[in-house]
């Protein structure tokens, strides 16, 4: 009778073995312990596969029954069932879920059910403990699978469960791979929701719903009408400390070491993905290598991807997917352009083109990938996952397959590829956002005066060394002596004097002017470098020395003409100290650069790359920033709609925008007041608009943003507030600290909304 | 408060509610307080006029897939009219909109359920 079991996943899991995830079970528990008082809400979970939606289930099933023995009853019954391929048919899908209700039940209600797995057998023990309206239900489910009638069968097993369990249990449903029940022989797609939905609809069952294919789950239940009454919960990668923790239990028991920092390295080329890292760690202990540099690390990651386990994984996975070659190879081959060289993709029209075949085997390859959850099609728009192992295999399989390299050939590219890339992105990526954020101060200067103690270091160090920011603050604005900074006209990086010359490299070069007037007598070039090495040498200065001079001489400049301008982190050579005060080269530290920032109130060093390299912003237009308290009062959120239209006719933007503007604002203030648990509460509003963005950020003073407080409004507006936020602006940010949750939302103002949608990364 | 009173106008068999001002809860319900007592005194066909509506919150778009359900439950018909373009997209973007026909004028919303007499 046993002949398909599918508790499998059930129980090779290991409470013990999960790690992270916080704040999704947290909030999962929640919804799920609201079923007690008969608040039954339902979510949605999705993301790629393999990620770890059916862990984050189980070990939720896990929690549901710890937790539960010492309440008082009814105790929350978690039900896991998962959906399968096998499962197609409806007469074997509804025998199973019964049975397998039947049997969860009964383990949940201490029994030790039958070995023999049968329907009358468990029925008869679970009347032992006074519940007997199963019979009915399994005679009536005998008749229609004697008839055949495979759907009557189905709406029978499926509604059985939702018979009240009276006072000992209240059944939590915790429903995964639901994107199976769309590909039922013979069944309407969406058949098991129409015959879920009276449950769902009556908000009595916390049900969650899991899958790795939102769009088809979600295009069901938009169809039944049921779509609100879901939240949605995204699944990505482990937070990186989450995913340490997990390295430290997977190294202990195959006893792996592994230095610290590999260990960072490698769950980040991972993404922090737990399938991944389990792989891994058997990869090395299989192989028994040892990992103790990025060198090995890299080796060992590339060996798996082109002939290992993250290999397999993925072969295989392509395999199932698509059991057709010709199929797969152009699923693979389009998407490494995607996912892999981050072809900007975000139509299907685009993806069809891109495919380069008709458009029912395009369809084709993009439905398969959609359902098995690489893409996201979501209101047209597509979203590919940002995987980065995925990437990788894909390079591998292009290599391999078109352009017929051999898997060790791929792995040394890959190494390279790596380990080059690697060690420019960590220091290049801070001295990137240096070098911007010190142009756009260039930008400010408009001959302003500041105190000449900004450019020295040695007697800045000397004056202010080991005091504190207030301090130097203070003692800054004393300052006798003062220098007068030009008004800049254009900051770029690098210079060439003519074309075809030698190439100044300079990380900044600006053209200033000493007055108003741009004269060539009051012509001033700075010169600056920004240097992040550990410690500056006098070689360095030395050389930087060297290409000023080429450059004066080149431009036939006067030496008070180029200013030199050294930015530095971290510590000087005496010998250093000695050459730039010989040459006169303005020496500036980074603490020293943030008093300068904070006098012409450019944000701190770690702004983000897109919003400083925007060049088009004019000189001297400062964002405006407005402010708003609002009461926690039903309909003040009109107000802060009001405000922001009033803000919008600053930068006369278009009705439309303005719409939607208001629309993601109201929503958002509904959010903060229904979730924020203070009544007394209030929250506060922020909008800067700035000629390329407006940002709006909706602050309030409660707990997190998915809270239950229950009442009649949030339960109507059940999922719709964020989703719809989404929509009307191109960049959300969620934030919930200490001090409240602040929900950040930009529109920008230019015509290119969200230019990075296409090749942002999916999981963190 | 009495201040939330929806208008509502009977054009031949069918019943027109204008919904003027800010689509929240409060005004939700009242709409949907006036489109039940219509299905419930037999009516079958609704007309809901949003050119008075200035703004339309989440709550407020709930409460119209709550009568869009009752009128499809009942096999009543129901059309939207003179909706903004904001209003539209976001009718679009919750799917409401593959389940109404709206249309830019009243007249035309009353002549297509004329038609379907």
């Amino acid at each position: 009778m046993r002949l398909i079991w599918n508790q499998g996943a059930g129980f090779s899991f290991r409470a013990e073995e999960f790690f992270g995830r916080d704040d999704e079970l947290a909030a999962l528990l929640r919804v799920c312990l609201e079923g007690k008082s008969g608040i039954g809400a339902s979510v949605m979970i999705y993301g790629p596969p393999n990620v770890g939606k059916t862990s984050l289930l189980l070990k939720l099933k896990y929690d549901l029954q710890t937790l539960a023995d010492g309440a008082a009853p009814p105790r929350p019954f978690p039900f896991y069932f998962s959906f399968s391929k096998i499962l197609s048919h409806p007469l074997a899908l509804s025998q199973h879920f019964l049975q397998e209700y039947l049997w969860q039940l009964l383990v949940f209600l201490g029994d030790s059910p039958p070995a023999a797995f049968d329907i009358d057998a468990l029925s008869d023990r679970l009347g032992i403990y006074g519940l007997i309206d199963c019979r009915e239900f399994i005679l009536a489910h005998r008749r229609f699978t004697d008839r055949g009638d495979g759907l009557s069968a189905l709406v029978n097993a499926f509604s059985f469960p939702f018979v009240p369990g009276g006072e000992i249990f209240y059944p939590v449903f915790l429903f995964d791979d639901f994107q199976y029940t769309c590909k039922l022989q013979n069944i309407p797609d969406g058949a098991v929701l129409s015959i879920l939905r009276p449950y769902i609809k009556s908000g009595h069952f916390p049900m969650i719903l899991s899958g790795s294919s939102p769009g088809h789950v979600t295009s069901s239940l938009k169809r039944e009408g049921l779509f609100g009454s879901f939240q949605l919960m995204e699944v990505g990668g482990l937070s990186p400390a989450a995913s340490e923790k997990m390295w430290t239990s997977l190294f202990e028991r195959r006893k792996i070491q592994m230095p610290g920092h590999i260990q960072a390295r490698a769950a980040a080329r991972l993404g922090y993905i737990p399938v991944y890292q389990r792989m891994f760690a058997e990869e090395v202990s299989f192989r028994d290598a040892q990992v103790t540099d990025e060198i090995g690390f890299e080796n060992l990651f590339a060996l798996s991807i082109t002939e290992g386990q993250l290999n397999r994984y993925w072969r295989e996975f392509f395999e199932s997917a698509f059991p057709e070659r010709m199929l797969r190879a152009r699923a693979i081959k389009f998407l490494k352009r995607v996912v892999c060289d981050q072809f900007p993709l975000d139509t299907f029209e685009g993806a069809l083109s891109l495919l380069g075949t008709s458009p029912e085997e395009g369809g084709e390859i993009l439905s398969a990938l959609e359902f098995k959850g690489l893409l996201k099609s979501d209101f047209e728009q597509l979203r590919f996952v940002g995987d980065p192992v995925l990437a990788d295999f894909l390079y591998w399989a292009f290599e391999r397959g078109v352009l017929g390299k051999s898997s060790s050939q791929v792995g040394a590219a890959l190494v390279q590829a790596k380990l080059s890339r690697a060690t420019a992105e960590s220091t290049e990526g801070s001295r990137e956002k240096w070098v911007g954020v010190t142009k756009e101060l260039m930008r400010r200067w408009d001959c302003r005066e500041v105190p000449m103690l900004l450019f020295r270091f040695g007697s800045f160090r000397e004056r202010f060394g080991g005091k504190g920011l207030l301090e130097v603050v203070i003692g800054m604005e004393r300052e006798p002596q003062k220098m007068r900074l030009p008004k800049i006209s254009s900051v770029s990086t690098g210079y060439r004097t003519r074309r075809g010359g030698p190439r100044f490299d300079f990380d900044l070069v600006a053209y200033g002017f000493l007055d108003a007037e741009f004269s060539e007598e009051n012509l001033v070039i700075w010169a600056a470098d920004v240097m992040t090495e550990k410690a500056l040498t006098a070689n360095a200065v030395e050389h930087f020395e060297n290409r000023c001079r080429l450059l004066s001489l080149e431009k036939g400049l006067k030496p008070e003409q180029l200013r030199k301008w050294i930015l530095f982190d971290g510590s000087v050579d005496p010998a250093a100290l000695e050459r730039v005060a010989q040459y006169d080269i303005f020496l500036s530290h980074r603490s020293q650069m943030r008093l300068f920032l904070n006098l012409f109130g450019v944000e701190e060093l770690d702004l983000t790359p897109e919003e400083h390299k925007a060049p088009e912003f004019p000189p001297g237009a400062e964002p405006l920033e407005f402010e708003l308290v609002l009461p926690m009062k039903a309909d003040t959120e009109i107000v802060a709609a009001r405000v922001a239209e009033e803000v919008a006719a600053y930068a006369s933007l278009d009705k439309d925008t303005v719409d939607r503007i208001k629309m993601a604002l109201i929503e958002a203030c509904i959010n903060a007041f229904e979730h924020s648990g203070a009544e007394s509460g209030k929250v506060r509003l922020r909008y800067i608009l700035s000629p390329e963005k407006i940002e709006l950020f909706v602050q309030d003073e409660g707990k997190g943003f998915r809270g239950g407080h229950g009442g009649e409004e949030s339960k109507r507006n059940r999922g719709w507030g964020l989703k719809l936020i989404r929509e009307l602006v191109d960049d959300v940010e969620i934030a919930t600290g200490e001090r409240g949750t602040v929900v950040r939302m930009v529109k920008y103002l230019g015509h290119e909304p969200g230019k990075e949608g296409a090749g942002s990364p999916g999981p963190e | 408060m009495s201040y939330l009173k929806v208008r509502t106008r009977r054009a031949d068999d069918a019943l027109v509610v204008y919904i003027d001002g800010y689509l929240n809860s409060l005004l939700g319900e009242e709409v949907e307080r006036v489109v039940q007592e219509a299905l419930d005194a037999g009516s079958k066909k609704i007309l809901l006029n949003f050119e008075g509506t200035r703004l339309i919150n989440s709550i407020g778009i709930s409460i119209i897939i709550d009568i869009v359900e009752k009128i499809m439950e009942r096999n009543g018909m129901l059309a939207f009219c003179s909706l903004s373009r904001i209003n539209r997209e976001l009718f679009q973007m919750t799917g409401v909109a593959r389940y109404v026909r709206a249309f830019d004028l009243e007249e035309e919303a009353l002549g297509y359920f004329a038609q379907s007499a």
